[in-house]
Order: C-alpha cells, then structure tokens, then sequence
C-alpha cells in the first residue's frame, strides 16, 4: 500500500468552543485523514472508526502501561490499575475488577439496582421539575456504586465526583482544567491510600475483597489504590453523562421513546444508541511500540496516538445517517462509547444495567418525558450535559 | 473461517450472541457455550454472523484466525 502523507492540523479538541461543539472539530478531523498530527500536542489522532478499532484491537502495537492520556508528564503517574497497563500483569488485575462486574456476577445485584430505579423515578415523577444531571444522572450511581463498593457512610460521597471530573480532566491537556484538579487528585490519592488499609472498606464489599487478595498476597500491596480507584472514578463521569443524555434524547425525540413503550425490549439497542451518539468518554491514548501502519499512514514507535470514541461514533464512513438518534440501528452495538478490545471498559454490564433499570422504571411509569434546553459540561475528557430541566409526566 | 475463542477474557457481556445466535450462547449461569466446535471451520452459511460476533466482542475475546498457511 501506497503510504498517504499525514495531514498537520491546528484544530485543538481542548478549546472551551471545541468542547462545547464537539462534533463540528471532530467531522473536521475526520475530513483531513484517516491519521491527522494534532500540531499543539504533538500527537497523532485517530478520527475514523476504522483506524480507532484497529488500534484498540491491536493492544501489543498499542499499549496502555505507558498511560491513555494526552500529557506524557501525567501518563507517567498512571501506574498499576488495569486502564494502564499491558499484559500479562493487564490481564491479572482486570480479572481482579472484572470478578464483580460481569453480567453473571452483577445478577445478585439486579433486585437492588431495580428498587432504586423505582424509587428514584417516583420520587422524580412526584416533584414536578428537576434537574437531569444533579437528580437523576448523578443520583443515580451515587446511591449504588459507593455501597457496591464498600464505602464507609460516614465519608462524603459528593466528593466522590469532584474527584471524577479532575481524574478524567488529567487525561487531557496539562490546561487550567487539568491543573484545577491537582488538589482534588491529591485528596482522591490519600482517601485510596486509607481505604486500602484492611478494616476501612465495608466487609464483603468489592473493595474490601480486593484489600483481602492484598493482604493474601495476590497482588502486591501498593497496587491496591490504583486498583480501588478503577472501581471508583469511572464509575462516576461516564455514567452520569450517559443517564442525562438518555433523558436529553427521549425527552427531544418523543417518537423514539413512544418506539420503546410499543417494543420494551428495544431497551438494551437504545441504551447502544445512546451511547453512541453523546458518546461519554471523548476519546483515550496509545503509545505505539513499533513503526507501524495505520490507514495507510506510516507511524512510528514512540508516536502517541488520540483515539477519539466520541468521534468514531459519528463516523459517516461507518454509519448510515450518524447524526440521527435511532434506537432501532442495527448495527448500534458496534459503538466505540466504551472503547473496545481487551481495554474495553469493564464497567459496563454495570452501566447498561444502570441505564436498563432506569429505563424500565421510566417506561413503566412515565408517559412523556419534557424536556428544556441543555448547558454542556466544559471538561478535557467527558462530553456531558452539565444542566437539563426535566419532568416526568405519569 | 476459523475463529480464536479467548475464555479467559470473555466477561459473559452477550453481544456474541446477539451477533450470531446459532454460534454462541449464554446459559443459564451467564456462562458462554459455543455451540459448533471452536477448532472447526464456522459452519457453512454462518460466516457472516460470525464476522459480526467477532466485531462486536466488546473485551477482544473473540479473534479471527488468519487462516493463510496451507491447511
């Protein structure tokens, strides 16, 4: 194959204004090349759906245990969870995560998940407007995820998404964003520290059996916060962002959420769909370990590569019709939303039992859902809705 | 067409039976049986849902087997 030139561009996906308009930046980076050098970062971004799934499936080209974001200053202090890190050691400790949050293993949880999805929409039905991401997209897995996890009540769970939102921004630039979040870094760092100590996590929790392997001597001992925070942080942003959305896009697309009353089981593409199209996680790095060929652009071992999922969602070259919300794609779980390959996000049986609970609920008792006119989240890594009017009409 | 069936990373997420129900399937346990013999060919006519199957896969635990060398 005839090697293309790899086209330079001075789009900056970090702007405020690329942040709030994504998706114009990113049709742009798309349009360049199936590789584009992001000049001001000194990375190679991957735009298209093809060269991001083939880099996500070639993970000994690609690698993670040098760090996933864009800052090599930062990617050096990523060290130990299962994110950033390679096998065979990759493949130990997400087995380790993994344990919990398979389908099969989160089937103990579905009646407790399920009570929560009812009671939060009723409670949400009762109080007339409400906010979709304070009352619903945070709510949600504020309620679930610290207790699955073992967190002691008498500590703050709001903390918990400050330390998200400045977890996520650090995989971006080294911008006011990032840097706003070094103090919060710093608070998430020594809470982890503490609850890896044995006796802090609630027994029988996930969190407190990963501290028992410590102890046990499967893992090595100062692993465990980087491990306990593959628990946490994720489990926070993302689903907070995909919950809001569902909302946003029923809410804006009324037919759509009349298709899933008539077809309940629909529920399962729609939360794809969702995923999709307001992709959470705007995109992760590799670092390439050997020259290589990508789309016919020639890279070379040392290159850091931007895969952006968000953009790869959107990709007309891929999907028919990529900007429209249609729960009946058929090819919806083809999304990027929660990468792919050995890296694939590993919460996400969690996150499609979050978003099939809520939906259950909503289709069981809401009629319409109303909503007002979204403000997005300025954040490095998470596209989201910051703040969304709602009611829920019984 | 052959394909790689990595047990040890597949995580029971289901979307490989979505893709080709007559390849695979979750039991009752949420445990993946692949229905057809994982070190034969796919069976004739179900090439495609295999492909899709090995697409979707959302922890690469599904490989296709370059099948080149002389067999």
């Amino acid at each position: 194959m005839l090697s293309t030139q790899i086209p330079e561009s001075d789009i900056d996906p970090y702007t405020d204004e690329s942040i709030l308009n994504p998706y114009d930046a990113y049709r742009a980076l798309r349009d360049l090349g199936p590789v584009v050098r992001l000049d001001q970062y000194g990375v190679w971004a991957a735009a298209r759906y093809q060269e991001v799934y083939e880099a996500l499936h070639d993970h000994e080209s690609f690698i993670s245990g040098e760090g996933v974001g864009v800052t090599e200053q930062l990617n050096k202090a990523q060290h130990g969870s299962s994110l950033t890190s390679d096998p065979p050691y990759h493949d130990l400790v997400r087995g380790l995560v993994a344990r919990h949050l398979t389908p099969k293993a989160l089937r103990e949880v579905q009646g407790y998940v399920a009570d929560w999805a009812n009671r939060l929409v009723d409670e949400l039905i009762e109080r007339g407007e409400f906010d979709a991401v304070t009352d619903f997209g945070q709510a949600f897995p504020l309620a679930i995820v610290p207790d699955l996890l073992g967190w002691p009540v008498e500590e703050g769970r709001e903390r918990l998404l400050d330390w998200a939102a400045a977890g996520f921004n650090a995989f971006g630039p080294l911008n006011e964003r990032t840097v706003a979040g070094f103090p919060l870094l710093k608070e998430m760092g020594e809470f982890l520290y503490r609850m890896s100590v044995p006796g802090n996590l609630r027994p029988g929790s996930w969190g407190a059996q990963l501290v028992a392997d410590a102890q046990a001597g499967k893992i090595a001992n100062e692993l465990l916060p980087a491990l306990l925070g593959d628990f946490l942080a994720p489990s926070m942003d993302t689903s907070v962002s995909a919950l809001s959305s569902m909302l946003w896009l029923f809410g804006e697309h009324p037919g759509q959420w009349d298709l899933l009353k008539a077809e309940p089981s629909l529920a399962g593409n729609a939360f794809n769909e969702i995923v999709r199209r307001e992709s959470p996680l705007r995109g992760f790095t590799r670092l390439l370990t050997r020259d290589r060929v990508l789309g016919g652009a020639e890279l070379k071992a040392g290159s850091r590569m931007l895969l952006l999922y968000g953009s790869a969602n959107r990709d007309e070259r891929h999907w028919d019709d990529p900007e429209t919300f249609d729960i009946t794609r058929p090819d919806a779980a083809e999304h990027l939303g929660f990468g792919h390959g050995i890296h694939g996000c590993v919460g996400q049986a969690l996150s499609r039992l979050e978003g099939k609970s809520l939906m259950d609920a909503l289709l069981r008792k809401v009629r319409r859902i109303e909503v007002g006119v979204p403000t997005w989240r300025l954040h490095n890594t998470i596209r989201g809705i910051e703040t969304l009017p709602v009611v829920l009409h019984a | 067409m052959k394909l790689s069936v990595e047990f040890g990373r597949c995580e029971g997420h289901g979307l490989c039976e979505e893709a080709a129900p007559e390849l695979f399937r979750l039991d009752d346990e949420g445990d993946l049986l692949v229905l057809y013999d994982p070190s034969a060919e796919i069976p004739s006519g179900q090439e495609p849902a295999a492909e899709r199957a090995v697409r979707v896969c959302p922890v690469g635990a599904l490989w296709r087997l370059d099948h080149s060398q002389a067999g």
